[in-house]
């Protein structure tokens, strides 16, 4: 699975905030130049990145597996015509190019994920987004990360109970119904304890900002995603 | 330092279903006392406790820390009273140690050296130094108990309240904690403590404030407070000078933790 | 030691609880994409709960924190938090083929909550008509397929009848499921909406 891996790489080193704009100026010099010279030199950056990061390519892609029939099934589908000749090979490029710029989009995001905690990406999130969004989104996101294993954790007991007691041989809708009444409940009640206990600890619109400093490293990284950003607007 | 409730009441519910939790309360908590708050499921322990820092206004009466009224100032209130769940694992805010016992001094807008030295003096308080990178969900629970504890000291509480905290404990990890409210209180801090079960506390506790129907029903030393106690179901230990001697060798050398 | 208090600006009561609530709810929209049930239209491709995450967002939360719920879940998978299809996270889900889907979680969750709730303060949920409670659902749902639909024309360069056969055909009947269980926990009364 696709997660944080604790490093010293270049990648780990930089700021989260340029990593984040690196993948953003990324995303948008690849759908400019969706050609073939434009996906060549993104292949070569997208390598790079993920190269910076430790990652590799064949873990990276598995870990997208879910969303690789739809990169085919774009290609395919257009490909296909009513009637004959039945297959028009020419239809298929420009979907087959648009398929590859987004594997290697899932490259350099896989790079930022393998490189960033989740912690400094709260503390970008929090520094990025002014006010008082910028502090629901950090605190809400560190609240996530906290608790997707309790409730997963929830998840699992409540199937697990529910299939103990037969409920294999109710129709599936029930099933749903039964899962996530008990899921919603484990969380809302969780919920209803936290914010109690977030307002004991003075839970307050105006903290102390996460610590987060740009490094020397930063300047030729950002300064990719500053000429990624010009060449997707030429 | 004190906190003090005159005439507290509160009720919850409305209509016919309305209920007193709490029918006219005076109380005061000298700074530095180890309080045992003690009482039957029901009997308005967590009610009492959750008004000394403004988690619950009362409906009529009112409370004071350090003499200003708690409505007027929460923050103080809740720097000065610290205040530790009965389920710990619901109360974390990160998934890491470090990251949520920082939580509290963030709030009060502290510099991060300030909060840096606060996160480390209060996981030594609590032997937990060094393990700020530890995500909470690999810890046991008598470890999430004690990081829940330092949660609460990252803000300097005057006043450390404890909601039930030996709740699904096995009894090394309730050794553990103990030995840490004891140096606490050692050290100066106010520890309350709110249980139905008044064994393992009893040898700390400097005077046992009993609830019953809403009202302060016992107010005493442990040793006098015995008898009555046992009359409103509390569990007190069988054999109170076996415990005072057991828990007195077992601290501070031959702590567990 | 004395610290100053009149500088700190406490969040109130409210906005805390709907933000734990908020929060707790993107984590199970998270631990939902584990649980997977088996289609009884097509047994090769497994349902999970998750659309039925985005009804009760709406449902439960209201137009404006469900939205919010949603958002927060989005940006958790997209920093790294494993919740995506099959465990996956990073910023490329949401601007890949499916990415429309869901980019559509907080509209959707904002579309049924404002059909369930109107404007204002909440309803209480067990006391809307199964007619209303569907009829928000099913704008919810047309309001995913569209964005789904329209996300997987523009990213994959397809044509738009092939983005429909492609995103959409194979899984429009079992949403009909997920109302179905929706309608189910809501008037099962076993969950406490405020």
């Amino acid at each position: 699975m696709l997660s944080y891996v604790p490093g010293d790489s270049l990648a780990h080193r930089l700021d989260p905030r340029t990593k984040l704009f690196v993948q953003v100026a990324f995303v948008l010099a690849a759908f400019a130049h969706t050609t073939v010279p434009g996906l060549a030199v993104l292949t070569v950056v997208a390598l790079g990145c993920l190269a910076l990061a430790g990652g590799s390519v064949r873990r990276t892609l598995w870990s997208y597996r879910y969303f690789l029939p739809f990169l085919l099934a774009g290609p395919l589908l257009e490909a296909l015509t009513w009637g004959v000749p039945w297959v028009v090979l020419g239809d298929a490029v420009d979907p087959l190019l648009a398929s590859y710029r987004v594997l290697l989009v899932f490259l350099v995001s896989g790079a930022y994920v393998r490189s960033t905690p989740v912690r400094d990406s709260r503390a970008a999130i929090q520094r990025l987004v002014p006010g008082k969004p910028g502090r629901l989104l950090g605190v809400g996101l560190s609240l996530v990360f906290r608790f997707l294993p309790v409730l997963k954790r929830d998840l699992f007991a409540s199937r697990d109970a529910m299939r103990a007691r037969l409920g294999e041989e109710r129709p599936v809708h029930e099933r749903m119904r039964i899962v996530a009444t008990a899921g919603l409940n484990r969380a809302f009640g969780r919920a209803d304890r936290l914010s109690v206990a977030l307002r004991a600890r003075c839970f307050a619109w105006n903290p102390t900002l996460p610590d987060l400093r740009f490094s020397r490293a930063d300047a030729p990284a950002g300064t990719v995603g500053l000429l990624l950003v010009v060449w997707a607007l030429v | 330092m004190t906190i003090e409730t005159t005439g507290l009441v509160y009720r919850y519910g409305a209509g016919e279903a309305e209920a007193t939790a709490l029918d006219g309360v005076d109380l005061a908590l000298a700074d530095g006392e180890f309080v045992v708050v003690a009482g039957a499921n029901g009997s308005g322990k967590t009610t009492l406790v959750r008004q000394f820092n403004g988690l619950l206004s009362p409906d009529e009466g009112e409370v004071r820390v350090d003499g200003v009224p708690v409505s007027e100032d929460p923050v103080a209130a809740r720097t000065r009273v610290g205040m530790v769940f009965q389920d710990p694992r619901d109360a974390f805010v990160a998934a890491t140690v470090g990251a949520d016992v920082a939580f509290g001094p963030e709030n009060l807008g502290l510099s991060r050296s300030d909060i840096d030295r606060r996160v480390e003096a209060a996981l030594d308080a609590v032997n937990m130094g060094g393990r700020e990178d530890e995500r909470l969900d690999a810890l046991s629970g008598g470890e999430q108990e004690r990081v829940a504890i330092a949660g609460a000291l990252a803000m300097e509480p005057a006043h450390l309240v404890l909601d039930e905290p030996f709740t699904g404990l096995d009894e090394p990890a309730r050794r553990s904690v103990l030995g840490r409210l004891r140096a606490l209180h050692r050290d100066g801090t106010g520890v309350v403590v709110v249980t139905h079960d008044l064994r393992d506390v009893f040898p700390l506790a400097d005077r046992v404030v009993a609830l019953a129907d809403g009202r302060v029903a016992v107010d005493a030393p442990p040793g006098e407070a015995v008898e009555a106690l046992a009359a409103l179901d509390v569990r007190v230990p069988d054999r109170v000078e076996r415990d005072v001697t057991d828990v007195a060798t077992a601290t501070p050398d031959s702590d567990p933790c | 030691m004395a610290t100053s208090t009149d500088s700190v600006e406490l969040v109130g009561d409210e906005v805390t609880r709907n933000l734990a609530r908020a929060a707790l709810f993107a984590a199970l929209m998270g631990a939902f994409a584990y649980v997977s049930f088996p289609n009884p239209l097509s047994p090769g491709i497994p349902v999970t709960l998750q659309v039925l995450g985005v009804f009760l967002a709406g449902i439960f939360l209201g137009p404006i924190w469900g939205g919010f719920a949603m958002v927060l879940y989005l940006l958790a998978g997209a920093l790294g938090l494993p919740v995506f299809s099959g465990g996956s996270a990073g910023f490329g889900a949401l601007v890949s083929q499916t990415g429309g889907y869901l980019v559509s979680y907080p509209f959707a969750a904002a579309v049924v909550g404002l059909g369930v709730h109107g404007v204002g303060d909440l309803a209480d949920p067990r006391l809307v008509s199964v007619g209303r409670l569907v009829a928000a659902m099913v704008a919810g749902t047309v309001v995913i397929y569209t964005l789904g639909i329209l996300g997987f024309w523009y990213v994959g360069d397809v044509g738009i009848v092939t983005a429909v056969v492609g995103a959409a055909v194979a899984f429009v009947p079992v949403e009909a499921l997920k109302i179905a269980a929706a309608v189910g926990i809501v008037r099962s009364e076993a969950v406490a909406a405020r």
